[in-house]
């Protein structure tokens, strides 16, 4: 009897181990996002909270190493790297062998195999004119047979079954995947949360509320969802095996965090539960509390989190008091652009004469960026001058694009082309009309800071600047419907890859992403030209001309990037924060 | 009796075709146009048509509101805008917390301010019931939004005698640990003015007549209190504990967010931000209801607690 | 006229009575400050300069320094020295952009501005470390900005009631006076309001008008006439079949005239009452709407938007502008809510 139930149990431990499942479900990691996520079914989704859930959900074919810095693309569910062909137009994929599936009602009882098909459906999910993926852009007109698939849909859903030239399977675990031009970032984009695979048959059996049934081959599956409020992930009994094996890179943690995590079969933590904490009061005293493992500082607490040096500000260390504690402090700066926007369409800021390009000139030249550099950001930011953000393909860090904050010479600007005082000591417009500026804006209390100084700018020039206050998805509306005239705007990278941000000024876009509707002529040759190129020299040199036009068109006022600092409590083990993957909860360890 | 309730339910139907004109109107010319958060960081005119026609937004309002009638009469709003989740589980789960929530602080509010009203009211115009009404007066003054900020911060941070936030699945665990706190704190706002006014409803009715013709019989005090006083001042009481019921949906707005409780105002909110039509129509639907319910069974009470009310 | 003569000695004995109420009377000289207050406020003879940057940023309460957080508040100018820095160590150009003269098309403007612009130069001028009662994040002084905000939050208060109290009384008296169909109309409609949570109605409102002042006041209206309907209705349907009434009936008075010349005068000891206790309510609203996001715009300062800067300087440890708003607000507050118990007792008919 005694014997009998050994061997069982040893039986059992070989089976565990068989399937790699190693993560210890008394460890329960808390953390919080600020804004509620919309759902997990990964061609439906764009908002940030939701693709952290996704993304340890779901598995795209390409991921990022963990440690390396700059970030480094590696094979996920693939063998390797995708063979990419001469031209750049045709990449082959090979699928690692026996990857499945999280159990689920629809593989009725049997173990699903993650195969090349699955990758081909998921993509094409993308196109499907039912589903209006946000990310539909990434994909359309790109692959061989595309376009003509979703014209032959119309309204209806795409036959998933007819043949397309770019997205098809030469065998059970080969995609290939063929566009029609030349691109050097697809590696990229396959990289994002949503090209993660799902499987046909679960779609089909939730066709109904696929946001809710996401199940995928990824480290957790979704074991509670409550809306706006309440998210719990827990270990995929059927996760691959898969070893914590990074090479360090030149970050000085990495030592620690490889002596930490070295062989560990991931992902640790059994459990993950996230909350939502949309205010930052409590978000920050749940963390000092403990009741969060993992925390940004909100930007209210940066003073009180940090030792902030006045002579430079962007080298901040944690506090003492909480250094003591082994609290672990990780900072990096976001790959993203903040600007201000004018809109070129408009009769009052747009157009190309001169006296209109002086009156954008003056108002950029009025905003006093580094006092809410100081005041708002606490130092964690640091200023705009290239389109391309630091870390994203393209960055130069030479080019300076920033007008110089000078309200006294912006006035005497304004003056020069007749940008008149009236009686009541207001400027108005060189043809005699009054001039008052709308500036669209949210409600929060943070867009009400901001405004502060944007009052300042425009109470320095004489210039009336009245509030237009909005729900986010009404002001995108008008904006794109070109009806606002100015509007500050956050841009974060989807991919490391300069085109993905020289795009928001492309004449093309606007109406879309080129919230400015500037239409520049050369501008639009030197980006075509540029997508033709890899990254490199060449491409940098069209992509300085492209900021010199705009520095000089002055469609945007350079905003900001902001230095993002994470906190994490002593007991969490093996943590980095990763520039373009949301959450790293796969790679931690909890060890209280 | 029964004709009575007949009468008043079927005098509802033209208040909620009332409530439900005045939602329409309202949210389709201020609510916002859900298919641009759907839609994405990138969008074209394609995307959006095809969004919209999904949600049903290419319909004439007419249509529109005809669906709003069938919703409204089934009580089945549909699917969410935002997340695609049937209204009827989001708002499942959001009832719980919030009536657990709400209720608590009303339990404890009422029974408090009650009892202490009664005595109060008994010494009337002595230095206890000054002191007190000031006392009152002066909590009353301070905003809501005050307390709970500084009891967060100081009762749960400073001085940890509660979890900072939190809202467990269990209802033990949450009354034991996540509740305490927020309840304290909405009890603070709630008890002075409802204190207030209960002392003021007692001490009204000890100023009638028949309370001086008891007292001329030789009545004891404390007889003439419980028997007397209480019972008809007990009607405004009712009254206001019925009308607020309707409100424990969505009152506790601030505690809510503050404490991370996944409540029924946050809900809101987050809806009205996210342009999500059905869902705001499920909770005013709901709502406009349960209002007319519990002003309905105020009356009711009124008839049971004093039988010389007439129900007209 | 009997009826007015009777209004008015309502009115004469409910001021003897309030003078002899100590309580009510002091509360009622605190109220009137307060009222000063704000029309010197509201005129500019009172914190006029709340906008201008005074102080360094969050400097703390001159008597109260030791009690504020250590660290220090970054500047611009820190800002400036750092970016200086990291554009050398970048090779970025000292001066002006990378553009070259050629490649910006204003440069040649800019050149020539820049000889003008001394006009436009202001020099620097010399921020206190400490204020009174402290300075907030622009270093703006808080005692200003509350003093400032004591005149608009009362202007909202008082106006926002005055609206309800109007928009409540002209349904009401109509309800209530005409009865039959316009009083099913009326009422109707208030069920359909009572009916609706008042934060949908506010989230509504507040989204189609503009920030500011006027909004926040009609959006109070808005939502809290229903009480003072509910009163109204009930006094002119008692009111109408009075005897006083139907003898200005016999000397041909309008129906407006019996219902605002005759009718009204004796009901209003109860609009007042209505009126102070809606004051109170919409002062403390006034925070909840800010905090929402539904305040006053920029510049323009009242309580709620300053009370909604609160929860992120209170996890700095900068505690006095809550502080110095919540006492102002308390005692206000307190001394407007015992005046209304004064007025209450002081104008009830029933007390002899």
């Amino acid at each position: 009897m005694r014997k009998g139930q050994f061997a069982l149990a040893a039986l059992t431990a070989i089976l565990i181990s068989g399937n790699g499942f190693a993560a210890d479900m008394n460890k329960v990691l808390h953390v919080a996002f600020n804004a509620p996520e919309t759902g997990f079914d990964p061609a439906k989704i764009s908002d940030q909270y939701s693709s952290s859930i996704v993304e340890n959900i779901f598995d795209p074919l390409i991921t990022y190493d963990y440690l390396a810095r700059p970030v480094k693309l590696i094979p996920n569910t693939t063998e390797a790297m995708p063979t990419i062909s001469k031209d750049g137009k045709v990449y082959t994929f090979h699928l690692k062998h026996g990857i499945y599936f999280a159990d689920d009602p629809a593989f009725g009882g049997k173990k699903r195999e993650l195969v090349a098909e699955d990758y081909a459906y998921s993509i094409k999910r993308l196109l499907d004119p039912t589903i209006n993926s946000p990310y539909s852009f990434l994909v359309n007109g790109r692959f061989v047979g595309g376009d003509e698939l979703v014209a032959k849909a119309g309204k209806n859903t795409l036959d998933y079954n007819a043949p397309l030239e770019g997205i098809k399977t030469l065998d059970k675990y080969t995609l290939q995947l063929t566009l029609k031009e030349t691109n050097f970032n697809m590696t990229y984009i396959l990289s994002m949360p949503v090209f993660g695979a799902v499987a046909r048959e679960v779609i089909e059996a939730n066709a109904a509320n696929t946001m809710a049934h996401p199940v995928g081959t990824g480290p957790y599956l979704l074991k509670e969802w409550k809306p706006g409020t309440k998210m719990v992930l827990e270990a995929n009994p059927n996760y691959r095996k898969d070893v914590f094996n990074f090479a360090p890179s030149k970050d000085a943690i990495d030592a620690g965090i490889i002596k930490a995590m070295k062989g560990k079969t991931l992902p640790c933590i059994g459990r993950v539960e996230v909350s939502i904490i949309e205010e930052e009061q409590p978000t920050w005293l749940a963390f000092l509390e403990k009741q969060l493992d993992i925390s940004g500082i909100p930007q209210p607490a940066l003073q009180e989190a940090l030792v902030i040096d006045p002579k430079d500000p962007t080298k901040a260390t944690l506090n003492p008091k909480y250094a003591k504690m082994g609290i672990q402090h990780q900072r990096y700066k976001l790959q993203e652009v903040t600007y201000t926007y004018f809109n070129m369409d408009d009769s009052v800021v747009g157009g190309d004469s001169k006296e209109k390009l002086a009156l954008r000139r003056a108002i950029a030249m009025a905003f006093p960026r580094s006092e809410t550099i100081a005041a708002i950001r606490r130092g964690q930011a640091v200023p705009v001058n290239y389109m391309i953000p630091e870390g994203v393909g393209g960055h130069n860090p030479n080019f300076k694009g920033a007008a110089e904050y000078d309200p006294a010479k912006a006035n005497a600007l304004l003056d020069k082309f007749g940008y008149k005082k009236g009686a009541d000591g207001w400027r108005v417009q060189p043809n005699g009309k009054p001039l008052s500026i709308e500036y669209a804006t949210g409600s929060a209390a943070i867009d009400k800071q901001w405004n502060e100084y944007w009052q300042k700018a425009f109470d320095s020039l004489k210039i009336h600047v009245t509030w237009k206050v909005g729900k986010w998805n009404e002001l995108d509306k008008e904006a794109r419907q070109s009806k606002l005239q100015m509007w500050g705007l956050a841009w974060g990278a989807d991919y490391p890859d300069g085109d993905n941000f020289m795009m928001l000024l492309y004449g093309k876009n606007a109406g879309d992403v080129n919230y400015a509707n500037f239409k520049n002529a050369e501008y639009d040759k030197l980006f075509e030209s540029s997508l033709k190129l890899p990254d490199g020299p060449e491409r940098n040199k069209l992509y300085d001309q492209m900021n010199k036009i705009v520095v000089a068109q002055q469609p945007w006022i350079f905003g900001d990037t902001r230095v993002r600092n994470t906190l994490a409590q002593p007991y969490v083990k093996g943590f980095k924060i990763h520039p373009i993957v949301n959450t790293t909860w796969r790679y931690i360890d909890l060890q209280k | 009796m029964f004709a009575y309730i007949i009468r008043r339910v079927l005098q509802m139907i033209p208040t909620i075709f009332g409530v439900m004109l005045l939602l329409f109107i309202l949210f389709n010319w201020v609510g916002g146009d859900p298919s641009y958060i759907l839609a994405g960081k990138s969008m074209n005119a394609t995307t959006l048509a095809n969004i919209r026609a999904q949600l049903g937004l290419d319909k004439s309002q007419f249509a529109q509101f005809l669906i709003f009638v069938k919703q409204v009469a089934t009580l089945n709003f549909g699917i969410s805008w935002s997340n695609q989740q049937p209204v009827s589980s989001i708002l499942a789960a959001r009832v719980g917390p919030s009536v657990t929530l709400t209720g608590f602080i009303m339990l404890v509010s009422t029974v408090l301010s009650i009892s202490m009203a009664s005595l109060v009211a008994y010494v009337r115009g002595s230095l206890t019931d000054r002191m007190v009404t000031l006392i009152c007066t002066t909590a009353m003054s301070v905003s809501a939004l005050v307390y709970i900020i500084a009891g967060q911060f100081w009762l749960a941070h400073k001085l940890g005698w509660f979890p900072v936030l939190g809202w467990g699945d269990s209802f033990a665990k949450n009354l034991v640990t996540y509740l305490p706190l927020p309840v304290l704190l909405g009890v603070i706002v709630s008890l002075a003015p409802d204190l207030r006014f209960y002392r003021s409803c007692f001490v009204e009715e000890m100023n009638h007549d028949y309370v001086r013709t008891a007292r001329a019989k030789g009545l004891s005090e404390p007889k003439i209190m419980l028997k007397h006083v209480m019972r008809n001042a007990l009607i405004p009481v009712v009254t206001s504990i019925m009308m607020s019921l309707p409100y424990l949906l969505v009152g506790a707005l601030l505690l809510e967010t503050f404490f991370a409780i996944p409540g029924m105002g946050r809900e809101v909110i987050m809806a009205v931000d996210k342009s999500d039509f059905p869902v705001i129509k499920a909770i005013t639907i709901y709502i406009a209801i349960l209002t007319m319910i519990f002003n309905l069974l105020a009356d009711i009470v009124y008839k049971l607690i004093d039988p010389r009310v007439q129900l007209k | 006229m009997a009826n007015e003569k009777g209004s008015r000695s309502l009115w004469a004995l409910g001021w003897k009575r309030l003078r002899k109420d100590h309580i009510g009377f002091v509360s009622l000289w605190m109220v009137a400050a307060f009222v000063l207050l704000a029309l010197a406020g509201a005129l500019g003879l009172v914190a006029s300069g709340w906008r201008n940057e005074v102080a360094k940023p969050y400097a703390p309460p001159t008597l109260l320094k030791s009690l504020g957080p250590k660290h220090v508040q970054l500047t611009a100018e820190n800002i400036d020295a750092a970016n200086k820095a990291s554009e050398q160590a970048n090779g970025q150009p000292s001066t002006g952009t990378s553009l070259t003269a050629d490649e910006d098309p204003l440069a040649g403007d800019l050149a020539e501005a820049s000889k003008n612009e001394g006009q436009y130069q202001e020099a620097a001028t010399q921020k206190a470390e400490t204020l009174p009662m402290g300075a907030d994040l622009r270093g703006r002084d808080v005692l200003q900005k509350v003093l400032k905000g004591t005149s608009t939050s009362m202007l909202v208060g008082l106006m926002g009631s005055l609206a309800a109290i109007v928009l409540g009384t002209i349904m009401g008296g109509f309800g209530g006076y005409f009865g039959q169909k316009i009083d099913d109309l009326l009422m109707w409609f208030y069920s359909v309001f009572t009916s609706v949570p008042d934060m949908l109605l506010l989230l509504a409102f507040s989204a189609v008008l503009r920030r500011g002042i006027s909004t926040v006041i009609l959006v109070m209206a808005l939502t809290s006439w229903t009480g003072t309907f509910r009163l109204m209705r009930a006094e002119f349907l008692k009111h109408k079949s009075r005897e006083y009434v139907k003898a200005a009936d016999a000397i041909g008075a309008s129906h407006l005239r019996r219902m605002f010349v005759h009718i009204l005068p004796n009901v209003s000891y109860l609009l007042l009452v209505q009126f102070s206790i809606l004051t109170v309510a919409l002062i403390k609203y006034e925070v909840i709407l800010s905090f929402l996001g539904f305040g006053v715009s920029v510049t323009q300062i009242s309580w709620g938007s300053m009370l909604a800067e609160a929860p992120a300087e209170l996890i700095q440890g900068y505690w006095w502008q809550m502080a110095c708003v919540t006492l102002f607000m308390s005692i206000l507050v307190t001394a407007f809510s015992m005046l209304t118990d004064s007025l209450r007792d002081a104008l009830d008919p029933k007390v002899k």
